[in-house]
C-alpha cells in the first residue's frame, strides 16, 4: 500500500485550553492541531482519537469542541475550524454523536435526516436526496421509512452518524462509540468511522475514548490527556495533552487487519502502561 | 402455561391475557355474591336499579357529566401545557411551581370564591374541576420536562436548532405521548371530583347530583349502579385518549415489553 503522505492546513485546533470549576482545575492549556492529511491519488480523510482515563476532563472538552460550551470565566481559550478564516466552533458546526446515539424518535428515519438537512440550509429536495445516498452508504436504505424505536442499536448509531453528516460540514465528534459493545460490533464501528474518512478529503472524526485498542485500530493520530504528579506522587490538577502518536509513521494506520500485527498488539500494551501513570 | 402466569416479567399472549381476565372478572362476582356484607347490594339488584334510574333520565344527566368533564380536561390540559411549556423561560418557573405547590390546598375552602366569582352553572362546576385537574397536571408535566436528560437538548443544538426550536421539537413533540399518558391520568381525576362539584352546583344535574339524592335516601342499588356508569363513562375516555395517542403517537408503544 502506497503509504506517501502529507499534511496540508488545519481542520480544527485547540489554543490553550483551560477549563477550571472555581479551585478545581479540570484542563490547563490544551493545545492541538488537526491538519488535513493528503494522499496522492485518493480522498483521505483523518481520525483523531483522544484517550485518557475516565475522569480527566475528556468529555469537557468534548463539549468545548462541540460548541456546547461556551469560553466564559471558566473556560477560557478556543476551539477554532478552519485554516484561515478560524471560525470558532458554536453548536451545528461540528457534526455531535453522543454516546447513546440520540434521534428524533418521533421523526422516521428519513424525516431525522431531511430535518438535520433542512437545518443546514438545503431544500427538502436536496436534503431527500442527500439522505438517501447517505442512508444508502451505510447500508440503511431499506430502513428510511422505519420509527429509530424499529431499529437496533448499531443501526441507530449509523442513522445518527448519517443525520450530524447531513448537517455538519465535515468534522464530527464521537462520544465513546465503542462503549458496551461486543468484540465484532466494535470492529464494525471501526470500519464505519474509517469508512466515512474515505468520503471526502475533509472528513474528520475525532473519536473520545477510553477504548485504547479500537483507538489504535481506528486512528491515524492519538492524542492522550493526562496530569502530571507532584515530588510524592500526588497528581498536579489540570490535564493537558501529554503524549500524542502519529499512527501513521508508526506504521499502524490504514492498514487492513491491523489487529494481527505483532506491533498492534504491543502499542496497545505500551499505551495501557502509560495510563497508569496518567 | 400457569407457571408463566405467576413468572415475574414473562410477557404472555393475548389470549392467555383474555383467559386471566376473565377468570379474574368471574373470581371478583364470585366473591360479590357470597362473601359481600348484606349491606352491600348484589349484582341483579344493582342491575334491576338501571330501570329506574333510565325512567329518571339518567342518561342525559350523564351525557351532562361527560360534557362537563372534557369541557374542564380541554381546558386544563390548554392551561397545564402552556404553563408546562413556558417553564423553558426562567421567569416562568416560579409560577409554574406555586401552581404545582396548590395541589396541597383543599377545595372546600376556595369552592366559595369560585362561587363568588364566578356564579354558578357549567362555568363554576368547570372552574372548580379545572381548579383541580390543573394542580395535578402541572406537577406531572413539569416533572415530564425535567427528566428530559440534557443531551437531548445537545442533540437539537447539534443540529442548528434555536432554542424555541428545540422546545418545539425535544419537548412539545418529543413527549407528546406522555402528554396523552398524563391527560388519561387526570381525567380520571375529573370524574373523582365531579360527584363532589355536581354535588355543589345542582342546578343543571348531571350524574354527581343524582349520586348524592340517591345516597341521601340509602338507595345503595341506585348508588352502584350510577358508580358503574361512571365506571364505564371512564374507562370510555381512557379508551378515546390512549387511541388518540396511539394515531397521533405510534413510535410510543414500539419498544415497550408489555404492550
Amino acid at each position: 500500500m502506497n503509504r506517501e503522505y502529507g499534511f496540508d492546513g488545519t481542520i480544527l485546533r485547540f489554543d490553550d485550553v483551560n477549563i477550571a470549576f472555581g479551585e478545581n482545575v479540570i484542563l490547563l492549556g490544551v493545545n492541538y492541531e488537526i491538519k488535513n492529511i493528503v494522499r496522492p491519488g485518493m480522498e483521505q480523510g483523518q481520525v483523531v482519537a483522544l484517550l485518557g482515563p475516565s475522569g480527566i476532563g475528556k468529555t469537557q472538552l468534548f463539549r468545548l469542541a462541540a460548541g456546547l460550551e461556551i469560553p466564559d470565566a471558566t473556560i477560557t481559550g478556543s476551539v477554532v475550524i478552519g485554516d484561515e478564516q478560524k471560525v470558532p466552533v458554536r453548536a451545528g458546526i461540528v457534526g455531535v454523536v453522543a454516546q447513546s446515539y440520540p434521534l428524533f424518535m418521533h421523526r422516521k428515519v428519513l424525516d431525522n435526516l431531511v430535518v438535520a438537512g433542512r437545518r443546514a440550509g438545503l431544500s427538502v429536495k436536496a436534503a431527500k436526496e442527500k439522505a438517501m445516498a447517505l442512508l444508502e452508504g451505510f447500508g440503511l436504505r431499506d430502513r428510511y421509512d422505519h420509527w429509530p424505536a424499529q431499529l437496533s442499536g448499531g443501526q441507530c448509531q449509523r442513522v445518527a452518524i448519517a443525520q450530524q453528516l447531513m448537517c455538519s460540514e465535515h468534522v464530527v465528534l464521537m462520544d465513546e462509540p465503542f462503549s458496551g459493545l461486543d468484540p465484532l460490533m466494535v470492529d464494525k464501528v471501526v470500519a464505519l468511522i474509517q469508512e466515512i474518512s474515505l468520503l471526502n478529503e475533509f472528513n474528520t472524526t475525532v473519536v473520545v475514548t477510553h477504548e485504547i485498542s479500537a483507538a489504535v485500530a481506528v486512528a491515524d493520530h492519538i492524542i492522550v490527556l493526562g496530569r502530571d504528579r507532584d515530588g510524592e506522587g500526588n497528581f498536579i490538577p489540570g490535564a493537558y495533552i501529554k503524549h500524542e502518536f502519529n499512527l501513521i509513521d508508526m506504521g499502524l494506520a490504514w492498514e487492513p487487519d491491523i489487529r494481527r500485527l505483532p506491533k498492534f498488539a504491543t502499542f496497545c500494551t505500551e499505551l495501557r502502561d502509560l495510563f497508569k501513570e496518567l | 402455561m400457569l407457571r408463566a402466569v405467576f413468572t415475574p416479567n414473562k410477557v404472555v399472549s393475548k389470549k392467555v391475557m383474555a383467559m386471566i381476565a376473565i377468570t379474574q372478572i368471574f373470581a371478583f362476582f364470585v366473591i360479590w355474591i357470597v362473601m359481600a356484607p348484606k349491606i352491600i347490594p348484589r349484582p341483579m339488584e344493582v342491575l334491576q336499579a338501571f330501570g329506574p334510574l333510565w325512567k329518571q333520565g339518567i342518561a342525559g344527566h350523564l351525557w351532562v357529566s361527560l360534557t362537563t368533564n372534557l369541557i374542564a380536561l380541554f381546558f386544563t390540559m390548554v392551561i397545564s401545557l402552556f404553563i408546562s411549556y413556558s417553564t423553558a423561560i426562567s421567569f416562568m418557573r416560579p409560577p409554574a411551581a406555586a401552581i404545582s405547590k396548590m395541589r396541597f390546598l383543599g377545595l372546600t375552602g376556595l369552592t366559595l370564591i369560585f362561587t363568588l366569582l364566578i356564579g354558578g352553572g357549567l362555568g363554576l362546576k368547570v372552574a372548580i374541576i379545572v381548579f383541580g385537574m390543573t394542580v395535578f397536571t402541572v406537577t406531572n408535566l413539569v416533572a415530564m420536562i425535567r427528566m428530559i436528560p440534557r443531551e437531548r437538548y445537545d442533540h437539537a443544538r447539534t443540529l442548528r436548532y434555536s432554542e424555541v426550536r428545540i422546545v418545539w421539537e425535544v419537548v412539545v413533540r418529543g413527549k407528546l405521548d406522555e402528554v396523552f399518558e398524563i391527560m388519561r391520568q387526570n381525567a380520571a381525576i375529573g370524574w373523582m371530583m365531579l360527584a363532589m362539584v355536581e354535588g355543589i352546583v345542582r342546578s343543571e344535574g348531571g350524574i354527581g347530583s343524582v349520586l348524592l339524592t340517591q345516597n341521601k335516601y340509602f338507595n345503595l342499588s341506585a348508588v352502584f349502579a350510577i358508580q358503574i356508569m361512571i365506571f364505564f363513562a371512564g374507562i370510555g375516555t381512557d379508551w378515546v385518549l390512549g387511541t388518540l395517542k396511539g394515531v397521533a403517537c405510534p413510535w410510543a408503544s414500539l419498544k415497550l415489553e408489555r404492550r
